[in-house]
């Protein structure tokens, strides 16, 4: 009777076991498909890739290399080939990893004509999944574009980077007999004259925005928006040409709800990840000692060059020479002045103490705080940063004018950022730079005064 | 005795020896081209594409269902890169319309405005106006002014180049007109608004006619002339379609020409800008369908509606308004999704044993951290600026000294603060080196730019909400605009200063014998390094009078 009851019990937690299997497989390929589903459509794998991955199947690497490639460069913002070599997108990819912080030696050892490791890139996708939110941010910088799209950032100006490379390769393409200096001053009146054309178009392009923002008040149907775009504009006249624009609102809607599902069976997904681990921690145990020995050898080589790591000592030796500079600034301030006080406390200390100065002291240090909370808080990250393109939004201040309506701050499921904010920061921004510029004008005249002087007879006059 | 005078650079052709030391060695015009041309290029074309789009939403806004010569309104223009053709006798016909259009136009202008220019234009347009035989005369005396910019702007550039700008050839009736389509619809509707547009716009259109007019500056003197050329056929300030329709094909001109370093190319484009500018505005009677009555007749029937009128009563289309919704109900849906507790903790257990399998020991810093941290030390430095700088100031009242004093100390607590951290970022970086993957990456092109920082990157729902980007007024849009801009221009100056410091400089500094031409030279990398090539020097001989 107990063994035919244990029996049953053994086929009842054999069939939950075997129901269960089923249901975290189907849920696992629930999860795998959602998870692609939600990856752009570029860059979208097929779940079987990340299946044979798991197993570590040489065929499906080089799908997967291709893959994180795709996914990094739409990150990283910049024009992305297709048609880039193998071993191109290969380095890109280990070198965006590492960037991240990704300091696996496994990965950085496979092969660059990728055949194999695919099991490894698989390691490394989930990682990257939670470590740079790569899904959410894929969706928002892939977002459909509806309106007059603007960037609050300027991080796409600083040319320096791409400059360093014109750098070294120029000196070979030198011209022959050299160039006049006048073609120098013609280039650079040309190059003004186009930033003042520029300057006037923009101007025209905001009068006509705005003009376009203000007559299609109130018409839009999501009220946060309030008005039309030009796109949106030009769709209600014609909307045959926006065709394309209807089918990606909708792969982006289906590609969101994919997002959505993935969300549900996330935690599969992150078991089935560890199961991955397990098993490579068992076949590692088989092939620690031959690890060993290879590891000596293995990652940590000094790299001959790393510009990367150059660019940044440099920054860092200069800001910490203008720190230093400060500091130098800051000690003769403080000193110069400490002695002034010193002198003019000295004559008054009975008096201020009856004046109960020590309170109002008390009070000043604590307003002197709170101003340099600001600094302390700014030294401790995560610090928000505006970034990236920007619907244009047009809110009128008065809501009392027949056109503006009133702003409902509650639950504004919005990332609003005001026109203000940004001038601000530009404004700084653009102090800096004429700073900057001021600064090596500065040193070119004091080098050029140099020559000066080596030249004979002339005398030179500054404007 | 003086040697030279401030002014714009010597225009007189030196001699043969001189010259030679006028040149500089160095290939930095590559890449001070390479510096300028996408930027600046990519940015007016993008821009110039833009705005006669929105003209015409502006200034047409006809209900969807009327007729097909609506659709590809985008003016292209950069298609309209200049086909020359002969025009028929139907176009000439409509030029006479035109013409006759315009003449009314002019007299209800002139009847309110007494500007000197308008004795200028007028005469421009009055002979348009006079029919098909002063035709000749308009065309003859729009290039003009054409042709003028070319030479002022030449003044400046070298002289001794050997190619000469072209003499533009006199219009017998060889004018290019253009026959796009769409750009033809636009000014079609542009001229319709014109007529029944009131004079205010006329009075403002002149007197910007004048202020260009009268500021003959060789920088200014291409706009000037675009306005002079609009002048005579589009009188009315029809909202600066035409103008900006010239910009768009001014600039794709002179887009093209910025590849070529060649100075004759240049100077060819502006005027084949104002050749097409032409054609273009003489384009713009024509009317694609060939059976409506005149061009008047169209010009003067209030069927088209405008924007302003009829902007607040637009409806979206069905089908768009429903994939919009959808859309944003998904993006909220998934913005308001949160993580469950249970992936939480499985991920959380993921990352840790992968973790593990990194190489001990791990370096503080991330690359990416690194450059996180330097970003934010780097806001720091300025803003610790900024504070000491307000301190500098003298206080009135004791108080206000020791307030100075408390805060100069909590900087330099500050400052010191930040020194460590520094050396901290340093260390990181030399373990960094030493991890670093062998593979030589080109720095700039791995590295983003505009990635978000780490705290954002843990902030899903911000990632996902709407972007929005909300100004008050006009204003605030023109200076955010305004001020992008100017960041752009500030980093490309500082990027080119750093490129000429250190082309030019050496080549100044190992100079073996200065001779008197080097004067020249020199007087000529001092303007343009030290004074952005807006000023120069005055260089004196330094001789006692006997």
């Amino acid at each position: 009777m107990r063994r035919r009851q244990q029996q049953q019990q053994q086929q009842r937690q054999q069939q939950q076991q075997q129901q269960q299997q089923q249901r975290r497989g189907r849920s696992l390929s629930g999860a795998v498909g959602a998870l692609c589903r939600a990856l752009p459509p570029r860059a979208r794998p097929a779940p079987d890739t990340l299946r044979c991955a798991r197993f570590d199947r040489p065929q499906a690497s080089l799908d997967f290399w291709r893959l994180l490639y795709a996914l990094l460069k739409q990150i990283h913002g910049r024009k992305w080939t297709e048609s880039d070599a193998i071993d191109n997108q290969i380095r890109f990819v280990k070198a965006a990893l590492w960037y991240y912080g990704y300091d696996r030696p496994e990965l950085y050892r496979l092969p660059s004509d990728g055949s194999a490791g695919s099991r490894e890139l698989l390691l490394a996708f989930s990682w990257l999944l939670h470590r740079i939110s790569l899904l959410e941010q894929l969706l928002a910088r892939n977002r459909v574009k509806t309106g007059d799209e603007t960037s609050v950032c300027t991080c796409e100006d600083g040319l320096p980077n791409s400059l360093k490379g014109t750098t070294e390769k120029a000196p070979e393409h030198g011209l022959e007999g050299g160039v006049d200096v006048r073609y120098l001053q013609w280039l650079n009146g040309r190059l003004r004259f186009q930033w003042r054309s520029l300057h006037a178009q923009h101007e025209e392009q905001c009068k006509l925005l705005h003009k376009i923002h203000l007559f299609t008040s109130g018409s839009h149907v999501d009220q946060i928006l309030g008005h039309f775009s030009v796109t949106e504009t030009d769709l209600v006249r014609q909307p045959e040409n926006y065709k394309q624009l209807l089918q990606l609102l909708e792969s982006e809607t289906m590609q969101l709800e994919a997002f959505l599902e993935w969300k549900q069976l996330e935690p599969v997904y992150w078991q089935w990840m560890e199961t991955v681990l397990d098993n490579m921690a068992e076949e590692g145990n088989t092939c620690e000692s031959q690890d060993a020995r290879v590891e000596g050898s293995g990652l940590p080589k000094v790299a001959s060059c790393c510009p990367w790591a150059d660019s940044l000592t440099g920054q860092i030796d200069k800001l910490s020479r203008d720190l230093t500079t400060l500091r130098e600034q800051l000690h003769k301030l403080t000193t110069r002045r400490k002695a002034a006080w010193c002198e003019k406390v000295k004559t008054r200390e009975e008096e201020l103490q009856k004046e109960g100065f020590s309170a109002t002291a008390r009070k000043i240090q604590e307003s002197v705080e709170l101003k340099l909370l600001d600094l302390t808080y700014l030294c401790a990250p995560p610090q928000k940063r505006m970034h990236g393109s920007h619907r244009l939004v047009f809110r009128n201040k008065h809501p009392a004018s027949k056109m503006g309506f009133g702003r409902s701050v509650s639950k504004e499921p919005v990332s609003a950022v005001s026109a203000t904010e940004v001038i601000r920061e530009l404004q700084m921004t653009e102090a800096s730079l004429e700073r900057e510029l001021k600064q090596l004008q500065e040193e070119c005249r004091q080098r050029l005064d140099e020559v000066a002087e080596g030249l004979d007879g002339v005398i030179c006059i500054s404007p | 005795m003086l040697v030279s005078a401030a002014g714009p650079g010597p225009a007189l052709a030196p001699r043969a020896p001189s010259a030679a030391l006028l040149r500089v060695r160095g290939p930095w015009c590559r890449r001070g081209g390479r510096l300028c041309s996408p930027a600046v290029c990519s940015r007016r074309g993008s821009r110039a594409r833009r705005c006669p789009a929105m003209l015409a939403l502006l200034l047409c806004f006809s209900p969807p269902r009327s007729s097909k010569e609506e659709e590809q309104l985008q003016p292209e223009a950069g298609s309209s890169n200049g086909q020359e053709n002969k025009p028929s006798p139907k176009e000439l016909e409509e030029l006479e319309l035109l013409n006759r259009a315009l003449e009314k136009v002019l007299k209800v202008r002139k009847s309110i405005l007494k500007t000197p220019l308008e004795a200028q234009g007028a005469t421009g347009e009055k002979s348009a106006g006079e029919g098909p035989a002063p035709k000749n005369a308009e065309k003859q005396q729009v290039p003009v002014p054409v042709e003028d910019v070319p030479m002022s702007t030449k003044v400046r550039a070298v002289s001794k180049r050997p190619a000469s700008l072209k003499k533009p050839s006199p219009y017998q009736l060889k004018a290019p007109y253009r026959t796009d389509p769409e750009v033809k619809k636009l000014q079609r509707k542009a001229l319709s608004r014109c007529v029944s547009r009131g004079p205010r716009t006329a009075g403002k259109s002149s007197s910007k006619g004048v202020v260009c007019k009268q500021r003959r500056s060789p920088t200014r003197a291409v706009s000037a002339s675009d306005r002079e050329v609009c002048a005579p056929a589009e009188p009315q300030k029809a909202p600066g379609s035409s103008r900006s329709a010239l910009n768009a094909q001014q600039s794709f001109s002179i887009e093209d020409s910025v590849g070529e370093k060649n100075s004759v190319a240049a100077g060819r484009q502006l005027l084949d800008a104002g050749k097409k500018s032409c054609g273009f505005l003489g384009e713009s009677s024509k009317k694609e369908n060939p059976t409506a009555e005149g061009a008047l007749g169209r010009s003067t029937s209030p069927r088209r509606v405008t924007l302003q009128e009829k902007g607040c009563q637009l409806k979206l289309p069905l089908p768009y308004r429903k994939a919009y919704f959808r859309n944003s109900r998904a993006w909220e849906r998934c913005r308001l999704c949160q993580t469950s507790a249970d992936a939480a903790a499985a991920r959380n257990r993921f990352i840790e044993r992968i973790q593990t399998t990194f190489c001990s020991p791990r370096p503080a810093f991330s690359p990416a951290e690194v450059e996180e941290e330097l970003k934010v030390l780097q806001d720091v430095l300025s803003l610790l600026s900024q504070y000491m700088e307000a301190e500098f100031a003298d206080h009135p009242t004791l108080q206000r000294e020791y307030e100075s004093l408390l805060t100069l100390e909590g900087l330099q607590t500050t400052v010191s603060q930040c020194l460590r951290k520094l050396q901290l970022l340093q260390a990181g970086v030399e373990a960094q080196r030493r991890l670093h993957p062998d593979c030589a990456v080109d720095g700039g092109s791995c590295f983003p730019a505009c990635v978000p920082s780490r705290g954002q990157m843990c902030d899903t729902a911000g990632m996902l909400a709407v972007p929005l980007l909300c100004y008050s007024s006009f204003q605030e849009l023109r200076d955010l605009f305004a001020l992008k801009l100017q960041v752009s221009m500030l980093h490309q100056e500082i990027a080119l200063q750093k490129v000429m410091m250190a082309e030019l400089l050496p080549v100044l500094e190992a100079w073996p014998c200065p001779e008197a031409s080097a004067v020249q030279l020199y007087r000529a990398v001092y303007t343009q390094l030290c004074e952005g090539g807006k000023r120069f020097p005055v260089l004196m001989r330094d001789e006692l009078a006997d």
